[in-house]
């Protein structure tokens, strides 16, 4: 499947999770996911992100040998290196989190599991648009971390450790924010996938220093359709997955009055992240994943 | 209110499923995971009690429901005045007035007619009422009316009986009447209820007509009482025993009545079982009257005298028709008879031919020693006399040998005698041992028969004794209403050593007893039994009562087989061969003044009362009428499942379309 281009609508369906379920590896997602998602976009006037020629410039020491144009060399004697338009040798990190309310959803997939797709995507995105790419697992800690990197080889450390990402316990932004803050000294892109289940101050608190720092910050929210629509026909016990307390609502609350709550919170994240210069982005995991790498790209492509 | 059945209630713990299946119905709301209980609130209090409430109102008619069948077939019932009857559940009302023995201990008849004459105010108006009594049988005191001044004087006419009353026969004959009787039946019963009176079964005193049964106690009260229970003849001459209980303290004397004459007293010191022996008592020849009286102010005075015949009579002459007064037939049979310990017959020959026939009318039974030596005239006698009830043992001689047919039998004989031939002999080889004459005696197969007369058997005979080669040897034939023995052979010792044989003593003395009736008649009787006239002479005689009354009129003497012997002293039977004394006593059983219980009388109220379904009252007093409820429970019940479905369904329903 990778080296053949696959049709534009066999590539179109893979970017729906219910078929993304079925494949275990998860760079085989991401391949998936990104070539289907760029055959779309190759139909699409809008947008009109490809890997075109940009220009050449002048070969200097440290730069990728692969990227010297060996025909103009033999025409003029002179190295050069090809450049292309989405070739900006940015970085990309991605925080993903991995609170035990990520592991709810489903089917077809988990908000985590959903989380993982849009994560592989945007590091296989990335890094074949030559960015460095990094990771970081959090729940109330720093569960994992990769630092950007735009290695080759790279790549698949990344996509191991968000594959290894499993949902427990609570969620925290302060401090495994501190600590990623304390690890990276360059700007680049900060993109936050979560569920977002806390007060719009308690993001900030954790994702201001990160604009501050210099870091154009996007953020994900995950979330099942089960959470945007609930359908319950009867009294319903609910036990929250982070702290276990279990709460009975009336199947008419669930109807009437969370949706409206839901919003409310929602439209608050959106609000606060409007704030700090961020953007938001709400997933629903029933969706395919080409609206959200969309979103990264007009993301990536303002901050140029 | 009370319950008919009320074991059933039992069923009403079956709530406990219903409490169980809500008490995990409330508590087993889904319970789902969700990501996050940030945003969620706990469902507000007014729908959550709504719900709550909801289910509450199903428990409770789910409850109900299964309350309501544990009470349907606990059978409740509720107890309903009198008043509220309608006048035709009125019905037929038995007024039973207990007039057996024990009730003429002290003070009780007299309330027992009271207690009539209230039962019968208190029956309500337009009711039919009849007046029974009872003793050993249900008379009628009163015909069937609404008219309750017939019947009170039918209750004032009442006297109490010297005979004895059994709960069960009386249950028996009040069901029969009550058959033809308009429902429903109230059965006012008055009577001391006495415990003796009880049958074996409890279900004997049950009457299935009898709606309601409405007992009324008389005659209550710890009891003091002497009764004589026997007076037994023994070797060294009379036991009489007696049975005192109540108050140890109050004493008694006893005297002893020989034909009239007081001949011994004696004291009894405490009450209790008693056996006195009296000895050296002076019969008289014949029929001695017998009386213990005991002196005492005991509550029941019926009971305190005790009657008996003692017979001194010198033994009785059996006639033995023969044609040779000094033959050997005749030494044989006197000599069985005399004999006997009791010796209660001596032979007397009659020589066919020089007695006058008609003579045999006196004798209970005769000995005829060769059936076949009788003439014409003598053959018709026999017949005549054995058809009114006399009873002959013959035997079947030599002449009876020559004979082709046998008189008074009319045998026919297939062949002369049949020789068994040389020296061989035949002994008795089947013996009908369950016939009264055979079953005591002992040793038929040592006797040796050489010679036997082979005669038809018919089918009026029972064979007693067959040879062993299936030779009839003893038959019985019943002519009329006498008894015929017949030995086909003789007592010559020509054809068999039968008279030299053991046997043969204790089969004349049978033989005797049994064609006689000596071991059928008994001489004391309890008042209520019956005397058969058959026993005491073979034809019809004149008895009087111990009031010196005749029983019997002029019409009975001749057509009455048996006679009632309701009064206790002194019978006088005077038959065509002999005058003879019957003793008639108070039954025992009604001595004993032990009341039953209240529970097994309540018991048998229930009972009578259940078999229609209702109970009846407490003893004493006009009772209310209980009415049923399981049809209005039924009704509730019907209800409540409507409800239950109808609530039920709509819990369901939100789930059904929640599930679509």
């Amino acid at each position: 499947m990778i080296g053949m281009l696959p049709s534009r609508s066999t590539a179109r369906d893979l970017l729906h999770p219910e078929v993304l379920a079925g494949l275990k590896n998860l760079d085989l997602v991401a391949r998936s996911v990104v070539e289907g998602f760029l055959i779309g976009l190759h139909r699409s006037p809008t947008f009109g992100f490809s890997q075109e020629f940009a220009e050449y410039r002048a070969y200097a020491e440290g730069d990728d040998p692969r990227f010297i144009d060996w025909n103009v060399y033999a025409r003029t004697g002179k190295t050069y290196i090809k450049r292309f338009l989405g070739d900006t040798n940015s970085h990309l990190m991605i925080l993903l989190d991995a609170s035990a309310s990520m592991g709810f959803g489903g089917p077809p997939v988990t908000k985590l599991r959903y989380g993982q797709f849009l994560a592989a995507s945007l590091s296989f995105l990335a890094a074949r648009q030559h960015d460095a790419v990094g990771c970081m697992i959090f729940d109330e800690e720093v569960r994992d971390y990769r630092a950007p990197s735009s290695r080759a080889g790279k790549l698949q450390g990344i996509l191991h450790c968000i594959d290894s990402a499993e949902a427990a316990v609570g969620t925290r932004f302060d401090k495994p924010f501190d600590k990623f803050r304390e690890q990276i000294s360059r700007r680049g892109l900060v993109a936050v996938i979560s569920d977002f289940y806390c007060d719009a101050e308690d993001l900030l608190a954790g994702v201001r220093p990160l604009a501050w720092h210099g870091q154009d910050v996007v953020l994900f929210q995950v979330l099942d359709q089960q959470e945007l629509d609930p359908q319950f026909g009867n009294n319903v016990l609910l036990e929250d997955l982070e702290t276990g307390k279990a709460i009975e609502v009336a199947p008419q609350f669930m109807r009437e009055v969370y949706p409206k709550r839901i919003r409310a919170h929602i439209d608050s994240l959106a609000a606060a992240a409007a704030s700090i210069g961020a953007d938001h982005v709400l997933v629903n995991t029933c969706d395919s994943l080409d609206e959200a790498l969309r979103n990264y790209l007009l993301f990536r492509q303002r901050r140029k | 209110m009370g319950f008919l059945t009320p074991l059933f209630l039992f069923g009403a713990l079956a709530i406990a499923l219903p409490i169980w299946l809500h008490r995990l119905q409330t508590q087993s709301s889904d319970r789902q995971s969700f990501s996050s209980a940030m945003l969620l609130e706990t469902t507000e209090e007014r729908v959550h009690l709504q719900k709550k409430l909801k289910y509450l109102v199903l428990l409770a008619l789910r409850i109900a429901l299964l309350l309501m069948i544990a009470l349907a077939f606990a059978k409740p019932f509720l107890i309903r005045p009198p008043g509220s009857l309608t006048a035709g559940a009125a019905g037929t009302h038995l007024i039973l007035v207990d007039t057996s023995v024990s009730m003429s201990r002290a003070g009780a008849f007299d309330q027992a007619i009271a207690v009539a004459g209230q039962a019968i105010d208190d029956v309500p108006p337009g009711a039919l009422l009849q007046v029974l009594d009872v003793d050993d049988a249900l008379h009628i005191g009163s015909s069937l009316s609404a008219d309750k001044s017939d019947h009170r004087a039918a209750v004032s006419r009442l006297r109490v009986s010297a005979l004895r009353l059994d709960f069960g026969s009386a249950m028996a004959a009040v069901d029969r009447l009550a058959e033809s009787l308009p429902p429903p039946v109230t059965l006012h019963m008055i009577s001391d209820f006495q415990g003796s009176a009880m049958p074996v079964r409890f279900a004997d005193v049950v009457p299935s007509r009898v709606t309601r049964l409405i007992p009324h106690v008389v005659g209550t009260g710890a009891p003091f009482n002497w009764s004589v229970k026997f007076v037994r003849e023994t070797a060294e001459g009379l036991d009489v025993g007696l049975f005192g209980f109540g108050d140890r303290e109050r004493l008694a004397d006893v005297e002893l009545l020989l034909n009239g004459e007081v001949v011994e007293m004696r004291g009894l010191s405490e009450t209790g079982p008693v056996t006195l022996r009296f000895t050296d008592l002076q019969y008289e020849q014949g029929d001695n009257r017998i009386q213990v009286r005991i002196n005492t102010d005991d509550d029941l005075a019926a009971d305190n005298q005790w009657f008996h015949v003692v017979e001194n009579e010198p033994p009785a002459s059996v006639p033995l028709i023969t044609l040779n007064r000094g033959g050997l037939p005749v030494t044989y049979l006197s000599a069985a008879l005399e004999s006997d310990a009791g010796q209660s017959y001596h032979v007397e020959p009659l020589v066919i031919g020089e007695f006058d026939a008609r003579v045999l009318g006196r004798y209970r039974w005769a000995l005829l020693d060769d059936i076949g030596a009788i003439d014409e005239e003598l053959d018709h006698a026999l017949t005549a006399y054995l058809q009114n009830g006399g009873n002959l043992l013959a035997f079947s001689g030599i002449r009876a040998a020559s004979s082709s047919i046998l008189p008074v039998t009319g045998h026919r004989l297939s062949a002369a005698t049949v020789d068994i031939g040389g020296s061989e002999f035949q002994s008795p080889g089947q013996i009908d041992t369950s016939h009264p004459v055979l079953a005591q005696t002992e040793g038929w197969h040592t006797v040796n028969v050489s010679r036997t007369i082979p005669i038809e058997v018919q089918a009026a005979d029972q064979v007693l004794i067959r040879l062993e080669n299936k030779q009839p040897f003893l038959i019985e034939r019943r002519i009329g209403a006498g008894r015929l023995l017949l030995l086909l052979n003789g007592l010559d010792n020509r054809w068999n050593d039968l008279p030299l044989r053991p046997v043969f003593v204790s089969f004349i003395i049978e033989t005797a007893g049994y064609l006689s009736g000596i071991n059928e008649i008994s001489k004391t009787y309890t008042t209520g039994a019956s005397l058969p006239l058959s026993l005491v002479g073979n034809a019809s005689g004149q008895v009087v009562d111990p009031d010196g009354n005749t029983v019997l009129s002029l019409a009975d003497t001749t057509r009455a087989q048996q006679i009632k012997l309701d009064k206790p002293g002194f019978y006088e039977v005077y038959t065509s061969q002999d005058n003879m004394l019957v003793a008639a006593n108070i039954d025992p059983r009604e001595s004993d003044l032990t009341r039953i219980s209240q529970e097994l009388l309540d018991r048998w109220q229930d009972a009578t009362a259940r078999l229609d379904g209702i109970v009846a009252g407490q003893p004493g007093t006009v009772e209310p009428e209980p009415v049923e409820l399981w049809h209005w429970l039924l009704f509730i019940l019907a209800m409540v499942v409507i409800a239950e479905s109808m609530l039920g369904n709509t819990y369901l329903a939100p789930l059904a379309r929640a599930n679509r």
